[in-house]
């Protein structure tokens, strides 16, 4: 029966070529602009650790200025990142199954070929658990042991673009490059990885794109490196002390993340910061009131609004342009319906019932939505890539299955909105009028 | 007038009535949004920096030896590479510079003056020597430029600041800044002394609400790690100095990494997602009007056909080519009237729903008013061609088929 009305509706589709292209058009060109801006709205909101995202925290504690709270339009929030001795001093815990503070900086990579000129690259600065702890895939290699964070040995993870720049691709696992002034040896090289959002790091932009270089944390001290990415501070140093003043002043400038896997495990871990705060307090530190915070990756991205406002905007206008598209089907398919109603008499006269005629045209409409649906996909991809290629994102939007299947969601709901009433109107004409006019 | 009528004949087979209405509505409601959000973005992209922006060019250059850490090394180096820069032809001239203006990125305190007991003004700065004003193209409005002695202040003597006429009257609302000092608001101590106002110059967050809030701070730029330039050329010989820029303080020192960008470019990097949300609202937008015209001829033309009876019994009765085509042209004005008064609500509506989820612009009533006219234009036009078709009807066709 199914089968029976697809083919009758692919009929009635191709008798009148040039509305049904407008009909398929109309849905295509609606579902092409609510899919893109539905998978802007998706990918900007994901979850981009979805096997663990409940089951990493990021650290917060207010170390911030006595007089006043670090953000004034919200009193309650502690510092977005942590100092390097409050990272230190945390880092001694071995509660977390997996711990790092980490930051970006901005280093001079010198390429083993001569020929090439030096340059300049953003590079995670992160102790060994970072890699096991946010799963981050590797073609060749793997990370550094945590015995290479104590030293620190020059070791150094890169991506598949910079192992393609350096050494032309393949297993480049024990090769060498200079980096500032130290030959480091090359531990792993990733496989395409483009968490989205970037969780791990939302202040220098969730938007952007893992860094194509990761060395141990601690050769900060060697180079003397200041974070690429924000710093803020609230009280002054002795400038002239140099680094190691710098290290142990009150600056925030890490973001720091633990792997807590049982309720238990965050107790204790919630009840160590704390203690290592109490203690702070006694050496004069932490003038604030005790606000420890540790917020898994969903609840942080909430806290930090990670989601664009504009992509919220763009999904409402995109949705709504949908529901234009389907209106205009509405009037059409009136039209084209109740020209079929001669039709339509001679079949309820032969003993159709009104739900099986209802039932014929709903599935017309459905066959156009899918049609609709699977070009707007199409064109859907086209305007994804326009948009990536705009703004320049290394390819963060694509449709993938559950986008796929989401537009061809909304093709079906615009075909159901635009089709119910033409349908309900065809199948409620009385059959002897029609009958009569022949 | 035929109204009466009209509006009778509407409301006989209101269904075509009803279609037009929602969607002229739910047009007017996401254009208008659309135009508002445009509007509010394009006013970001376009409102003037105070900067030469056209003519300005940065040179970026990083160090990768060691002899840059010697002591007076990177002054030598800063000095030729300025001084070969600025007799670049086509260099008009050239400073050095910490961070950058419209870029993103930069150095922020907290100042105030010595008897606001408040918690300060954000100063955004830059530090950056000899020359700045000038390069940056710049309106210096009152008081001096940064000289020689500013650059490197004995201890007790205060940092010689340069603001915009935006940030000194923050700190001295009176419009007396000229010549006092600022302190800052958590030690209280005196951080530095006002020597010159500039007209306008954008921070480098030209986005945000204190776009407008900017500091010169004089310094020797010192840094082993980065150098950098800010150069302005004369205007119109960005392309032709662009170039060779890079060779030129290559031929200095060559142990470092060069970055040529112009000020333009970081600008529009800085706006990236503002400028593809124009484009993609603009887009939005034609499309949902060709979208909505495009129904207003089908319904229209639908209508048309199932009336060609009714027209030929009118043409036989009397009626001219012109009556008929005035029917058809009121008919639609009196409906897409109709959709634009819901359609004002509508939008009014959208733009609440907006600001909260997305912190859209609010929309003023001339936005909507210049919707209604485009849109009411746009459906008549589309109204026209079937219209015309309907006057073809002969009189004749009332005799056929019955």
């Amino acid at each position: 029966m199914f089968a029976y009305m697809i083919r009758i509706a692919v009929l009635s589709l191709r008798r009148n070529p040039v509305l049904s292209t407008l009909l398929i058009a109309a849905i295509a060109l609606g579902v092409a602009v609510s899919t893109a801006f539905v998978t802007v709205y998706y990918v900007y909101s994901g979850n981009p650790i979805p096997t663990k995202s409940d089951r990493l925290f990021y650290v917060q504690m207010d170390s911030w200025n006595p007089d006043r709270p670090y953000a004034r339009s919200r009193p309650e929030m502690p510092p977005e990142q942590i100092t390097y001795r409050d990272m230190q001093g945390i880092m001694t815990s071995d509660i977390a199954t997996y711990q790092s503070g980490m930051f970006v900086a901005s280093l001079t990579i010198h390429p083993p070929e001569e020929e090439q000129r030096p340059y300049r690259e953003r590079v995670r600065m992160c102790f060994a658990d970072f890699f096991p702890m946010f799963e981050v895939p590797f073609t060749y290699g793997g990370g550094w042991g945590r015995d290479s964070d104590r030293g620190p040995e020059p070791v150094v993870v890169i991506d598949a673009a910079t192992n393609d720049r350096l050494f032309g691709g393949g297993n480049s696992v024990g090769k060498t490059v200079r980096i500032e002034d130290r030959q480091f040896t090359v531990a792993g090289v990733l496989a395409p990885w483009r968490p989205s959002p970037r969780f791990y790091d939302t202040h220098t932009g969730a938007s952007q794109v893992p860094e194509g270089f990761y060395m141990p944390f601690e050769f900060v001290r060697e180079f003397e490196v200041e974070t690429a990415g924000n710093l803020l501070i609230w009280s002054d140093y002795d400038e002239t002390g140099g680094f190691e003043e710098f290290l142990a002043s009150e600056a925030i400038w890490i973001q720091m993340w633990v792997q807590l896997d049982t309720a238990e495990q965050r107790q204790t871990y919630s009840d160590f910061l704390d203690a290592y705060v109490m203690e702070q307090k006694n050496l004069g530190r932490f003038g604030r009131p005790l606000n420890n915070r540790l917020l898994d990756v969903m609840e942080w991205f909430k806290d930090q609004e990670v989601v664009p406002e504009e992509a919220t905007g763009l999904l409402v206008l995109s949705l709504l342009f949908l529901l234009v598209c389907a209106v205009n089907l509405i009037g059409i398919l009136l039209g084209k319906f109740l020209t079929r109603a001669p039709e339509v008499g001679v079949r309820r006269a032969l003993g159709a019932s009104r739900a099986s005629v209802f039932l014929q045209h709903i599935v017309e409409c459905e066959l156009v939505g899918v049609v609709g649906g699977l070009f707007g996909l199409g064109l859907s991809a086209l305007f994804l890539r326009l948009i990536n290629r705009l703004l320049d994102n290394s390819g963060q939007f694509g449709l993938d299955l559950p986008m796929i299947s989401a537009g061809i969601g909304l093709a079906l709901v615009a075909g159901l909105v635009a089709g119910l009433y033409p349908a309900w109107r065809i199948c409620r004409l009385a059959p002897a009028i029609h009958l009569k006019l022949q | 007038m035929e109204l009466g009528p009209i509006f009778r004949a509407l409301m006989h087979n209101p269904t075509r009535f009803w279609l037009i209405t929602v969607e002229v509505a739910l047009t007017l409601a996401i254009v208008v949004n659309c135009v508002a959000i445009i509007l509010e973005q394009r006013e970001l992209l376009t409102r003037p920096s105070g900067l030469d922006e056209p003519n300005l060019v940065v040179l970026t250059t990083r160090p990768f030896t060691d002899e840059f850490a010697e002591d007076g090394f990177i002054d030598t180096v800063r000095e030729e590479d300025l001084r070969r820069l600025r007799a670049l032809p086509g260099v008009r001239t050239a400073a050095a510079i910490d961070y950058l203006p419209l870029a993103g990125g930069g150095g922020l305190t907290g100042l105030a003056a010595p008897d606001d007991e408040g918690d300060g003004h954000p100063a955004p700065y830059f530090v950056v020597g000899l020359g700045a004003i000038n390069t940056l193209g710049v309106e210096l409005v009152a008081g001096r430029d940064h000289i020689e002695a500013d650059l490197r202040p004995g201890d007790s003597e205060p940092e010689n600041l340069i603001v915009t006429q935006a940030l000194a009257d923050r700190l001295y609302p009176d419009g007396d800044a000229l010549g006092k000092s600022v302190v800052d608001p958590d030690t209280r101590e005196v951080f530095g002394q006002i020597i010159g106002i500039i007209r306008e110059m954008h921070n480098a967050w030209p986005r945000s609400s204190i776009a407008g809030l900017a500091m010169l701070r004089p310094g020797p730029v010192y840094d082993e790690r980065e150098l950098r330039y800010m150069v302005r050329t004369e205007p119109g010989a960005l392309d032709a100095v662009f170039n060779q820029l890079e060779p030129t303080v290559l031929a200095v020192n060559a142990d470092r990494i060069v970055t040529v960008r112009s000020l333009a470019d970081y600008k529009r990097k800085y706006f990236d997602d503002e400028a593809v949300l124009v484009k993609v609202l603009t887009v939005l937008a034609i499309l949902l009007i060709g979208v909505t015209s495009l129904g207003i001829i089908g319904l229209t033309s639908f209508s048309v056909t199932q009336r060609t009876r009714e027209i030929g019994t009118r043409r036989a009765l009397g009626a001219t080519r012109s009556a008929v085509l005035r029917y058809f042209v009121i008919e639609i004005w009196v409906i897409t009237g109709i959709g634009l008064a819901l359609g004002a609500i509508l939008t009014y509506a959208l733009n609440y729903a907006l600001a909260h989820l997305a912190g859209a612009p609010s929309i003023d009533w001339p936005l909507i008013a210049a919707g209604i006219v485009l849109l009411w234009g746009i459906g008549l036009l589309s109204a026209l061609a079937p219209a015309f078709r309907a006057t073809l009807v002969p009189p004749v066709v009332t005799t056929r088929s019955v």
